[in-house]
């Protein structure tokens, strides 16, 4: 499904007293299972656009679309039907006092928004999950996608690493195969051998599914490395637009340079020690 | 002594319906509800009224059940459709109780004399009546915890568990925040208006003031139980906030045997709960609001 964001308004007023405007009558548009991937330096507006696209910020102005749905009509927890997100910190994007197998559960009946569905007696309520069938299901699926959690449905999310919570999120936030999926940096807090894991599912899933997909990240190498096309934002604005052809043309270092200095104390602050920025 | 155990378990089991609706809201909803002491005091109110007006039992303390969800649904309305910090909700519909249950009661105290005929016809296991209240209580509570477990591995239950655990991560999972909080916070006000009820019936009498400090009471209950014993699942956790409710009025007993005036007997609440909290595995959620929700 394509993601089309038209005329976006969106601004919040400054610590004391005054205003910032961060989009200002801002335009994109994503075709149907494109893997589009987002840069821009701290303050750009990159997980703001996808908070915007979520729902958990409303736009002042402006409208998106999803396929002929106006999401911009929609609240967050109703945008989830069509909506699969995963967070930046791995324990943002599960639940960490529930198991593995019920976060799973949570994640399959995101699709049916109702709190309370029809029907009668324990049906009406969703019957009980998850049950046998649904553990059997779930078993495979991460055996199916070589993810060591198979065996450990039954433990608290919290106890997993924080790699395997991230794919656990990623797996989450694919199941029932969601038209639009959000990727908030989500392999930023990641050490490089989970973050390698993590992205190469991220890759399968998309493709296996075919999804449209909006990645946030700060790393040039994975923009560098992932995704149909890169973008790349500054200030709400839109500076750079490029399909996956025209990327491999780009030279890192003058991408690094369109960063700009704000990406560069950003990264320093982020990654003291630089092992994060590539 | 034998009678002095036995009615501190009976009055034990009468309050769990409050260490129930105190562990829904505190633990599986992380939501400090302080609607609690206006709720019990409604449900003893409203099933003393009816009682002694001849009512059966059974009606008096559906009615109390319905009236402490609508309290509860108003909290939760409050929260989420006004944007009210939690606690400052839960302290409106309280102070707006008080009233409305002296209204419904008409006066401050109404006595209940007779014992109900259901709990009348009841084995009494050689024990007398206390024995009859226990087999009654005893019935009531474990079906309200199979109930209650049954519940809450639904998908419905996951979801309450889920907006508790995570809200940011419910929301993007399709739960809807408003409704989600609004039923879990009303269910929780109606176990414990039916605790105020069969306190009120089981003492003989129902107060105004009898629901001061109950968030309190059902806090202390839900950490001793837990502290006893050590629950791994949800059942087991309902289970364990039954039995705290036993040993907390246990203690009660004991201090009262031991010699403690009546007067005194807050302060030494108090202490007791004091204790607990400080051994326990206190973790009373945020005070801090997220202000208007979302959802």
């Amino acid at each position: 499904m394509s993601l089309t964001v038209s005329g976006l308004s969106w601004g919040h007023p400054l610590p004391g007293s005054g205003w910032r405007q961060l989009f200002q009558d801002f335009s994109l548009s994503c075709p149907a299972g494109q893997f589009l991937v987002v840069i821009g330096s701290n303050g750009s507006g990159k997980s703001t656009l996808l908070n915007l696209v979520a729902g958990t910020l409303r736009q002042d102005q402006g409208q998106i679309h999803l396929g002929d749905r106006p999401l911009h009509k929609r609240r967050d927890h109703q945008r989830a039907r069509w909506i699969g997100r995963v967070m930046q910190n791995p324990l943002e994007g599960t639940c960490p006092g529930l198991t593995v197998a019920e976060n799973l559960r949570l994640a399959e009946r995101r699709n049916r928004s109702a709190l309370v569905n029809g029907g009668f007696l324990l049906g009406a309520l969703g019957g009980i999950h998850p049950n046998g069938a649904d553990r059997r299901r779930y078993r495979g699926l991460l055996a199916d996608l070589g993810l060591p959690l198979a065996d450990r449905l039954d433990e608290p999310v919290g106890q997993l690493s924080g790699g395997q919570r991230q794919s656990l999120s990623l797996v989450m936030a694919t199941l029932g195969s969601p038209e639009l999926l959000l990727l908030d940096e989500h392999t930023a807090a990641l050490d490089p051998r989970a973050e390698a894991t993590v992205m190469a599912l991220t890759e399968r899933l998309i493709r296996q599914l075919g999804t449209t997909a909006l990645m946030v990240t700060h790393s040039l190498e994975q923009a560098l490395s992932h995704g149909d096309r890169l973008v790349m934002l500054h200030e709400g604005r839109l500076i750079g637009d490029w399909s996956a052809a025209e990327r491999e043309g780009l030279d890192p270092s003058s991408l690094r340079a369109m960063y700009g200095t704000a990406i560069v104390a950003a990264q320093s602050l982020s990654a003291p020690d630089g092992s994060s920025a590539s | 002594m034998l009678s002095l155990w036995l009615g501190a378990t009976d009055q034990g089991l009468a309050y769990a319906g409050l260490a129930l609706g105190t562990y829904l809201t505190l633990r599986v909803l992380n939501f400090p509800d302080l609607t609690v002491d206006g709720s019990f005091a409604l449900g003893g109110g409203t099933a003393a009224v009816l009682i002694s007006q001849g009512a059966p039992v059974p009606l008096a303390l559906a009615l109390a059940i319905l009236f402490g969800c609508l309290a509860g649904l108003v909290t939760g309305l409050i929260h989420t459709r006004l944007g009210v910090n939690d606690l400052f909700a839960g302290i409106l519909t309280t102070t707006g109780l008080y009233s409305i249950t002296l209204r419904l009661m008409g006066r401050s105290n109404i006595p209940l004399p007779e014992t109900p005929a259901g709990i009348l016809a009841l084995p009494n296991l050689g024990l007398g009546l206390d024995g009859q209240w226990l087999v009654g209580l005893g019935l009531a509570m474990a079906g309200l915890v199979l109930l209650i477990s049954v519940l809450m591995a639904t998908d419905f239950g996951l979801s309450l568990r889920a907006l508790g655990n995570n809200p940011v991560m419910a929301r993007a999972n399709g739960i809807n925040q408003r409704r989600g909080l609004c039923l879990g916070i009303a269910a929780a006000n109606g176990l414990v208006a039916l605790a105020g009820a069969l306190v009120a019936t089981y003492q003989g009498f129902a107060d105004v003031t009898m629901g001061i400090g109950s968030l309190i009471l059902g806090l202390g209950m839900v950490i001793i139980g837990e502290s006893v014993l050590r629950p791994r699942s949800l059942p087991q956790a309902l289970l364990a906030v039954v039995v705290g409710a036993i040993v907390f009025r246990m203690m009660i007993a004991i201090a009262l045997q031991l010699g403690l005036e009546p007067v005194d007997l807050k302060l030494a609440t108090a202490a007791l709960l004091l204790i607990a909290m400080s051994f326990g595995r206190l973790r009373i959620p945020g005070v801090a609001d997220q202000g208007r929700l979302q959802g």
